[in-house]
């Protein structure tokens, strides 16, 4: 069901001054009807009253949020520059990892032609010393875990 | 030269525009002007929507700490004001859901008559009362509307925000935009004439 005009009119008032303005409809309409005159008075004063409503934000919360935003923003840039210093390195590592294993790969080989060696043994020699790092790094970090941690003096009374 | 280039919508989309690429370079200068800029406007919008000054001020914080993080979704294609009101919105609504999931009125029965504070206006003593005064009563006025309404309502006719522009604040249709502003404008017409009775 549509409307009645009355309604319409009402519904456009209350959307603000640009629409009241721009349609010819709605003036004819109020200079016609005394109801809806009535009710455009009442929506211009209560959207006076809000427009005239004073509101400040205190000072001391402005330069509390200021100041919250800078070190958040200081922290920010930190850690995004931690996490390049952090890409820099996984480059680096992985650009010496495929040099290093070329490297490895090529001498293992040529070591087995020198000594008359099987290449599968001269591949998994060459394996075996690939890994040691990471072997002994492993056992460190479980040795720490357990019987190193195990040899410290406890911090507890 | 481009006449164009001096129409105010254009001096308003290069102004957006700045303020997306200052954003995204997380310009702490910038953030400290718009800050400024913004501080009355956000807090009395969050004020609307919490009715509570203490969680306002919070999230006031909040949505600037947001908008350093998400300042680079910021694309300069609307007013900033827009994504602004968004983003508080958003928080705010993040925010009263943990407290109490059922709607933005969940405050309402905490705080029953609490009216949206006056500023401190600092003229003659009576005027000072007066002013108080006018200001408490549209604060009643408005505190005791629907939350939706109340929200249209601030945003159109406190913050001069465009319909369209309040739709894709509060993500809702223009015609359901101006029909909340209707009624809104209705129930509070009707409350502001019983307080000055």
């Amino acid at each position: 069901m549509k409307p009645d005009i009355h309604e319409r009119a009402k519904q456009q008032l209350a959307l603000g001054e640009p629409f009241v303005l721009t349609q010819p409809w709605l003036q004819v309409h109020l200079q016609e009807c005394a109801a809806c005159r009535d009710y455009a008075d009442g929506a211009a004063r209560a959207i006076r009253a809000l427009r005239s409503q004073p509101f400040a934000a205190d000072s001391a919360l402005v330069q509390a949020t200021q100041m919250r935003v800078r070190a958040r923003a200081l922290e920010l840039r930190r850690r995004r520059e931690r996490l390049g210093i952090v890409c820099l390195c996984a480059v680096a590592v992985t650009l010496a990892s495929a040099f290093t294993t070329a490297v490895l790969w090529n001498g293992f080989l040529w070591l087995g032609q020198q000594w008359r060696i099987h290449a599968p043994l001269s591949q998994f020699a060459m394996l075996a010393v690939g890994l040691l790092p990471a072997i002994v790094v492993s056992i460190l970090f479980l040795a720490r875990g357990t019987h190193l941690a195990d040899s410290r003096p406890s911090l507890q009374p | 030269m481009n006449a164009s280039a001096y129409c105010p919508t254009n001096l308003m989309e290069s102004d957006a525009r700045a303020i997306a690429r200052g954003l995204r370079q997380r310009d702490p200068e910038l953030l400290d002007r718009l800050i400024e800029q913004y501080r009355h406007r956000l807090l009395r919008y969050l004020l609307s929507l919490t009715r509570n000054r203490e969680l306002a001020e919070d999230l006031f914080q909040e949505t600037w700490l947001r908008v350093l993080e998400r300042g680079h979704q910021y694309n300069g294609r609307h007013e900033f004001s827009t994504w602004l009101y968004a983003v508080a919105r958003n928080l705010t609504i993040d925010h009263l859901r943990k407290k109490r999931p059922d709607s933005l009125d969940g405050l309402r029965e905490s705080h029953p008559s609490l009216p949206l504070e006056p500023a401190d206006p600092r003229p003659m003593a009576w005027e000072v009362l007066q002013q108080r005064e006018h200001a408490e009563q549209i604060g009643a006025a408005l505190t005791g509307i629907p939350a939706e309404y109340r929200e249209a309502i601030v945003l159109r006719f406190q913050e001069e925000l465009p319909l369209e522009e309040i739709a894709t604040v509060t993500g809702a249709p223009l015609g359901t935009v101006k029909s909340r502003l209707y009624r809104g404008l209705n129930l509070m017409m009707g409350r502001l004439e019983r307080i000055q009775r």
